[in-house]
Order: structure tokens, then sequence, then C-alpha cells
């Protein structure tokens, strides 16, 4: 089937490019509805206390200012912002609209509404709040030794989880390494900051317009808080300038619906950088522990782990992020035992929750970083030492039980150390002056969806339209990786047609089938097998009525071109607009189908990256100078977004090994306030980024493709910390890398804590 | 106060507040929702627009700044609905992931270009440094200026051709077609016969009804 594809493969952009380069594209933030009022959010300044008085006077008495919602005049109902359908229930219900026991610098306290965004901004600096302040719990530390300040009644430990897999073999003579490694909290960056815009109608509905990565969850969260039923809150998903997980939970949709049904009038909530910053969600802090057990000649017989995770001041997805960090090294090694424990720990900070990677980048950094130290002890090549335990095609995940599928980790380790000439490149002697280069290596894993720990499914239709062309109903969440376009080429392939003779638009849950949404990698894998699907029945009809008008049997039959064709005659063919013309005066059944696709896998998605940094020991400001990307993706569906989807993920870890992080200081304040002080590699800091991609169809996903965009950022950061070490012979493990951990550990080699630290 | 600007070629007198930002004058009363706001300190370059042939930062830049200049905004590069060729490449080079970042991207490249239309790699780097992407590491960015100034580039996206070259148009051969057309003007015909008889039994004239 896959020998000879005509579309799959080839490069397409996004669907929306032309409105993209001509600033045509209505994006979520230039949205604006006829009479909208504009909302400003007043958000906590101090870490943990109780509201005790909130002066709303001034505020109200400014020209324009409709009303100040505040913790004392809004619903106290709870809500979970991290939901995927109703009947799931991982994470608690531990948010209000507006807080009065506020739990960090930024939890939301109060929100103007006014008829003009400048109004909004001005009134929200007249609102006077009075807190009672409560001692903050900053650290993970501090929250797990506090027994009698709790930031949620029902205890500072959001959740635990524990997985002990496997039997521990006999361990004598064995070559324990122990090490930590710590990552930060990270902004996600998305340029578009979170916007939502709700219209609350006089039938007592309500439109959203939000740029979120799931419609149908965003309508489970405000329907259930707002007590509305399902089919009069419509939720219609807008152009997005980015999300890499920032937009996945429902923060700012319930408190903007919310205002919009108690002002009975359109409502628009558009935040600052400082605000999405600090006030959203963030990449949660991590801390891991590892001790492995090996034979001197370097097979892992035995992987203990402890992760602690900083969830912030509410759990949102954390429970589901710890549980999730215990799942990625099985993918990638096989080890006898596995053992992991971890926590997601509430603590007086900003939110942690979705992001890129769903704790497998933070878990490749722990492993990878721990892998390098065990090659170092055993004095064996880094490249060596994974190749002696990396898993194999078809091999188990010893952990979730579940197969790996056609895993080819292996393959593009030992391609990629081909492609960076990894030998030459590791025996070149680091140099002992100013500047320093190293090579570091790092493995990766990732799923294909939920398949496993939850109902995987998607639904869609396809039907042909009058004049031969084809249009794809689905809910799609294009978020700028090119999914619709991802659809779309899945579909030409299957009908013969070109792309372009295919409409596909995005979810709005008054008018698109149930899905869940762009997440959990599991896009390319699940729906696109269903658009696979979808497109199969319809070609089933076209062949149908086809072989009914040339007296032929449908085997004979195929489509290409536009046309069913005769297998054995070249001349015959009936284009689809023909075929389309016969549904007109209904002598054939409609050319339209609709499919629901359950998954029945869950392979792993593997990238292997080298990297090649220079490090200027005078001012610990390292470079990253060379570095290639391998990539098990199945198969590529749109070779050139893969492989700009690899270039940007590379420098979104690059971020993440040397620069980013969004800490509190003391008082529980983010020293970080925006872009000029939060730092994103821009273009002359970016190296080129060389992707090679591995191919082949063994896995259920179509035409044998596996998830792309989370994967291609998880093993970057570890890469690059592991080249660091390789150039100063260090051992640093706490990330990102600036120049001050750097030029610490030049003059002061850090010293390896025990396991039991975490 | 009243100022007035030309924005991509034409005169517009609006009225604004001494203190507006040139990107609100843009965004808010002339409707120009292309030049987006990312960072709002002149950080991240979503914003960038061309001033008198530089590109500025509009969200750090005073409307009353602008009185009397020439500004282009990115919906000022296409010629009436011909893309510039720097649009041209940004599409066929896979420079376009969200796209946030995309109109500041072009205005200063296309800065640059009017300043130095030959680059060299590191020319267009540094002209794009303050220019945020968060999406393509740079690499189909700095390709498409590249093409756009007229070197070689090695494209992260290389369009299989023209859509519509692609797109062939499929054509019924003409001993199926005379089937389709006989079947067709039968049916019409049978239609419109029914249609006589028995308006409402439309329904079931297909084999299978119309599912």
């Amino acid at each position: 089937m896959t020998d000879n594809l005509q579309y799959v493969g080839g490069s397409y952009p996004v669907h929306d490019v032309a409105q993209k380069v001509t600033g045509e594209l209505v994006y979520g933030s230039d949205f604006s509805v006829p009479g909208m009022l504009h909302a400003k959010l007043i958000l906590s300044a101090i870490p943990h206390g109780i509201v005790k008085r909130i002066d709303a006077s001034r505020a109200e008495a400014l020209p324009g200012v409709v009303k100040v919602f505040t913790c004392f005049n809004s619903p106290m109902d709870r809500f979970c912002r991290a939901r995927i359908h109703p009947g799931q229930d991982l994470s608690p219900h531990d948010e209000t609209l507006f807080s009065e026991h506020v739990r960090f610098v930024g939890d939301r306290v109060a929100a103007v509404v006014a008829t003009t965004m400048a109004t909004a901004q001005a009134a929200a600096a007249l609102v006077e709040v009075d807190y009672e302040e409560l001692p903050p719990l900053l650290t993970v530390d501090d929250a797990l030794a506090s027994d009698d300040i709790l930031v949620h009644s029902t205890g500072n430990v959001a959740y635990e989880h524990e997985v002990d897999k496997g039997e521990r073999p006999d361990l004598e003579g064995a070559v324990i390494v122990s090490s930590a490694t710590s990552t930060p909290r990270v902004h996600h960056a998305a340029l578009e900051p979170h916007v939502c815009i709700a219209q609350g109608h006089s039938t007592g509905g309500m439109t959203v317009w939000t740029t979120s990565q799931g419609v149908y969850a965003a309508r489970t969260v405000i329907a259930e808080l707002l007590h509305m039923e399902y089919h009069r809150v419509r939720v219609i998903k807008v152009p997005m300038g980015g999300s890499f997980g920032g937009k996945t939970e429902y923060i700012i949709e319930p408190v903007v619906a919310f205002l919009a049904r108690e002002t009975h009038r359109a409502v628009k909530l558009l935040l600052d950088r400082e605000e999405c910053m600090i006030a959203t969600m963030a990449r949660p802090a991590t801390r891991t522990s590892i001790r492995t057990a090996c034979t001197p000649d370097g097979e892992l017989l035995d992987f203990e782990a402890a992760t602690t995770l900083d969830a912030g001041a509410y759990a949102s997805s954390t429970p589901d992020y710890s549980i999730h960090m215990c799942k990625k090294v099985t993918k990638v090694y096989r080890v006898p035992h596995y053992q992991h424990r971890s926590r997601a720990v509430l603590t007086n900070t900003p939110v942690g929750g979705a992001a890129r990677g769903w704790g497998a980048p933070e878990m490749a950094a722990a492993t990878e970083i721990h892998m390098d130290r065990v090659a170092a002890a055993l004095r064996l090549d880094p490249v060596e030492l994974r190749l002696k335990n990396m898993v194999e095609p078809f091999d188990t995940d010893l952990v979730t039980g579940l197969p790996l599928g056609d895993a080819r980790v292996r393959e593009c380790l030992e391609r990629g150390a081909v492609a960076f000439d990894w030998a030459a490149r590791r025996a070149r002697p680091a140099g002992r002056g100013r500047f320093r280069r190293g090579v570091g290596v790092a493995a990766g894993a990732h799923k294909n969806g939920m398949f496993g720990a939850f109902p995987e499914a998607s639904n869609m239709s396809l039907k042909m339209n009058e004049d031969g062309t084809f249009e794809l109903n689905a809910s799609l969440h294009e978020v700028g990786c090119g999914i619709v376009t991802t659809m779309k080429v899945i579909v030409a392939e299957v009908l013969g047609v070109h792309p372009d003779r295919i409409a596909a638009g995005e979810a709005d849950t008054a008018t698109t089938p149930f899905d869940y949404g762009t997440y959990g990698s599991r896009v390319t894998y699940v729906v696109g097998a269903c658009a696979r699907a979808t497109a199969e029945k319809v070609k089933q009809r076209l062949l149908a009525a086809a072989a009914d008008l040339l007296k032929e049997s449908v085997t004979h039959l195929y489509v290409r071109d536009g046309a069913v064709r005769l297998r054995h005659d070249d001349e015959r063919a009936i284009a689809y607009r023909d075929i389309a013309r016969l549904g007109e005066m209904r002598h054939v059944p409609s050319i339209a189908a609709s499919v629901s696709y359950f998954a029945v896998s869950n392979p792993a998605s593997y990238s292997v990256q080298f990297a090649e940094v220079e490090v200027d020991c005078a001012t610990g400001l390292t470079a990253v100078t060379d570095f290639l990307a391998v990539a098990d993706v199945g198969r590529a569906i749109n070779r050139g977004m893969v492989e700009a989807q690899y270039q940007g993920a590379v420098q979104m870890g690059i971020g993440y090994a040397l620069y980013e992080h969004l800490d509190v200081d003391e008082r529980g304040r983010s020293g970080i306030d925006g872009f000029k002080n939060y730092h994103i590699v821009n273009a002359p800091d970016m190296p080129d980024v060389q992707v090679l991609l591995v191919e082949h169809e063994g896995d259920d996903g179509p035409f044998g493709a596996k998830s792309v965009g989370e994967i291609a950022t998880v093993p970057t950061g570890p890469a690059i910390v592991n080249a660091v070490n390789n150039a100063l012979g260090t051992e640093l493990s706490d990330l990102p890398l600036v120049p001050e951990r750097i030029i610490a550990a030049l003059h002061e080699p850090e010293e390896v804590p025990a396991c039991s630290s975490c | 106060m009243q100022l007035l600007l030309t924005v991509n070629g034409m005169a517009h007198e609006v009225e604004a507040h001494p203190t507006a930002r040139l990107l609100d004058v843009l965004r808010d009363q002339l409707g120009l929702t292309g030049t987006k706001e990312g960072c709002a300190e002149g950080e991240c370059g979503a914003c960038t627009v061309i001033v008198d042939g530089r590109a500025v930062n509009s969200c750090v830049m005073l409307a009353v700044q602008a009185r009397g200049k020439k500004i282009v905004t990115v919906e000022g590069l296409a010629d009436d609905g011909e893309l510039d060729l720097l649009q041209r490449k940004f599409v066929e080079y896979g420079a376009v992931q969200c796209g946030y970042c995309t109109p500041g991207m072009l205005m200063s490249a296309k800065a640059l270009l009017l300043a130095n239309p030959v680059p060299s790699e590191q020319d267009i780097r540094i002209a794009l440094a303050g220019n945020l992407c968060r999406c393509t590491g740079y690499t189909a960015i700095v390709a498409a200026v590249k093409a756009a100034s007229g070197q070689d580039a090695t494209p992260a996206i290389v369009l299989p051709g023209e859509a519509d070259e692609l797109a062939v148009e499929a054509s019924t051969d003409p001993e199926t077609l005379a089937v389709v057309d006989e079947v067709v003007e039968a049916a019409t015909a049978e239609l419109a016969e029914r249609g006589a008889q028995a308006p409402d039994d439309l329904s079931s004239a297909g084999p299978e009804g119309g599912e």
C-alpha cells in the first residue's frame, strides 16, 4: 500500500499559510464581536493569605466600568482546569473563579469588566485588596516538611505514585551509580498570549471562542461550573499563535464564560505577557534521583528513581504528569527491575501543568544525564553503553505492559552516531583554553495517544461535493504544527486527489464531531488513523458507484488523480465530478461516510539527539555549535513540517538546557516578568539543526506514521548538558546551565547527592 | 490629537491620544490586525512594522512619533493580491507554523532586504535577532529570506510544485462519459415524470435511498 505514495511524504505548508503571511488570519487576540466588553484580572500580590476586603468603589466609579467581580460577589463552586471528558477524575476540583484563600502571587482575586481595554486596565489599578498573610511554602522541601501550613486542606502532596515492576536480580559485583537531576519551571512562551472571548446570549446559551487545544473539554469545564446544559454552550476553536501545552488546560475560559453570562454581553480577556508567565501555567519544576546497578560491562540490572514535582498552587494535570514520569525509562531501556516513586507537591508558587512532552523531557534529562555517569564509571562510550541496553522493536514496555511497537530507537542511535561522526568527535580533546568543545548524546521516548490508560478514539465524517471536491468534518485543533494539512494529506492519499481538493476546518462543539483535541501526541496516530479509515470508506463508495456504472468488479478499479480508473484499461476513467453528477440525480448513494475509530495500540515514538557545544570558560556562556536530531517517526506524512517541528523543538530544548527558568524569590514573586528577562533562543544563537528521519511501517498509525511534536523536544536538554559535561569534565545536572552554574562548576566540582535526598 | 499617517501607501487622519502606541492605532483604529502584540516591551518583534524604511517595534513607538511618516505593515506587502517575493518564499520554505511571529519576521526581513539586497546568512540572523519564534528554530525562516534575496538556500520544505500543476484535472473518457450522460439523462427524465405523478416519492429514487 505504501510503496507508491503520491502525497504522503511530500512537503506542504500549514493550511492557512496564505492568511498568515498576509496578516489576514484573525487570531483569538484579533477577534472581536460588536459591543464586546473587555476584562482585566486582578491577581494576588502575595503568595499565601486570605483576602479580607476588596474595595472596588473607585474602580466602579470610573466611566465605562460595567462591574468588578470578586471572590466576594461570585460563586465559589470549584472546578478542575485539567479535564479530558466528564468521566475522568484524576485531578482534584481545587480551583474557584476567584480566590478568597490566595495561594500564589498571580492567583485570581477579581476581574474588572469595562467597555474598553484601557478602561479595564485603569480600573483594575484602582481596586484595593487587603490580605491577611499566611506563611508561604515556596519550595517543595518546605511544603513536604510542613504539617500545619497547607496549600490546600487536603495536604501538600497532591498525588503520589509508585511503580515496581520486574524482579531485582542478584546485584553482587554490580556497579552502582547514583545521580540527582533537577529541571526548571519554564514558561511555554507561545508568542500569542492567552485569550478567550465569550458571549452570553439572550436565549440562555453561550458562545465561547477560544485558542485552546480541546473544545469539548472546555465545554465540560464551563458547562459544569456554570450549571448549564451542554447544548447551550458552544465552544469554537479560533486560530492561535502557539501553545506547546500551555493552552491545553482551561484556565481563563471558565472565567470569561462566567463574566459573559453575568453581563449578558460578549467579554474578551486577553492576558499580557507577565500574566501569561505567572498566572496561567508553566512546565513544572522537577527533581529526580536515580540509582542504577549494572554489570561491569554495562548491562543494566536495576533502575530505581524518585521524583518530586513542584505542582505549584493548584494540582492541575500534575497527578497525571507524575504518573507519566514513571513511564518513560522502560520505553527506551531494557531493565530487569524498575522502581519509581513520584510525587506532585503543592507549593505557593505559579501553577505547573501540561507542557510539550508531558514529563518526558524532565525524565529524559534525569535518565540521560545519569546514563553518562554510568558510562563514565564503567569507562564506556556513551553510545556503546546505550546500545547495550536499548529496547528492540516489538519489545513490551515493562511498566505499562503495552507493546512498544516497531521501536527503532536503536536504529536512531546507530545511524545518528555515523551521521554525526560521533566516535571521532568524542575522541577529540576538549581543549584546555578558554573555549572548550564537547559532544553529547541523549535518547528519549514518548507515546502515541492515550490507549492503554484511557478510551482513545476519534470521530469524523467526509463527504464529496457536487463538483468532486471533498469536505472533512472533524474537531481539529491547529496549534501551528500543521495538523489540518496532515489530515488533508492522509485523505488525499487514500482518495487519489490533491490535498488542495479537500477542505477541512477546525473544531466547533456545535458542528464538528467529538474528539479530545490536540494533545497527548494523539493527533497523527489516532485522529490521522480515523481520517484514513473515513477516507477508505468514502473510497469504497466511489468504487462501488464506478463499478456499477462501468459494469466492472470493484477489484478491477483503483483511484488516482481525481478519478476511478480501470486497472486493465488505461483509457477508462470516471472523474469524481462525474460520479458526483450521478449522485445529484440520486442514481448512487451519497458519497459520504462517518467513522468512529478506536485506537488499538500505543507504540513509542523515539528521538536520539547529538549536540556539539563550545563553552566559554571565562563567561560561562555555552554555544550550541552543531546539532543532529534523529527521529523514529514511523512515516513522515508532511516531511518538511516534520523537519521544521524538530528544528523548533531543538530550539525549545536548548532554552531548557541553557537559559530558561521561572523561579520565585523569598517573597514568592517571580523576578521575571517578560521576555526582557526571560531568554528565548533567537536566530543568531541557533545552530544548524540537521534532522534524520527513520521511516518504516510497523504500527497502526496512518501509513505507519507516529507522533512528532512532543517527542522532538524530549532528549534535547540532556544531549546539551552531556556535551557541556564532556567539554568541561564536570558532572552538571541542574538545568538550566546558566553561566553562573558553569563558572561555579569550573571552580568547585559538584558533589553527587545521595539518592535518598529526593 | 490629530495625526496624519501614511500607511501602506494610503494617507490616514487619525485622532489619537498622545500616549497611544503606534501598534494600537494600527490595530484598533485602522483595523490592521496583521501586526501582532507578543510582549509589549519591544522584545519579541511580533509588532514590527517598517517606518520610513526601517524596521521598528510598534509597541514601543508612540503613534505621534510616526506623524507624517510612511508606514508599511504586513498588509502592505502584497501588491493587489499578488504576494511579495518574501511572502512567497515564506510559504515555499515552510517558514510559517503558528504564524504569530510571521508578520514581524516578514517586516524585519523586508527592511533588511531594502537596505541590503544580498545579505549573508549572518546578516539575516542578526536582522532577525529581535524577532522571536517559538515554533521553527528559525531554519526555514532564514532559508526563506536567503531565497528571497536570490541566493541558494536549503529549503526546509520543498513544495512538490504549484498546487494547480499537481491537481490533475481528471477527465472521464468519452465512452464512460457517454454512459454517465445517458444515466443522468434517463434519471432526469424519470424524475421529471415521477415528479409529475408523485412529487413526494423522490426520496426512494436511489438504489439505497438517500443515505
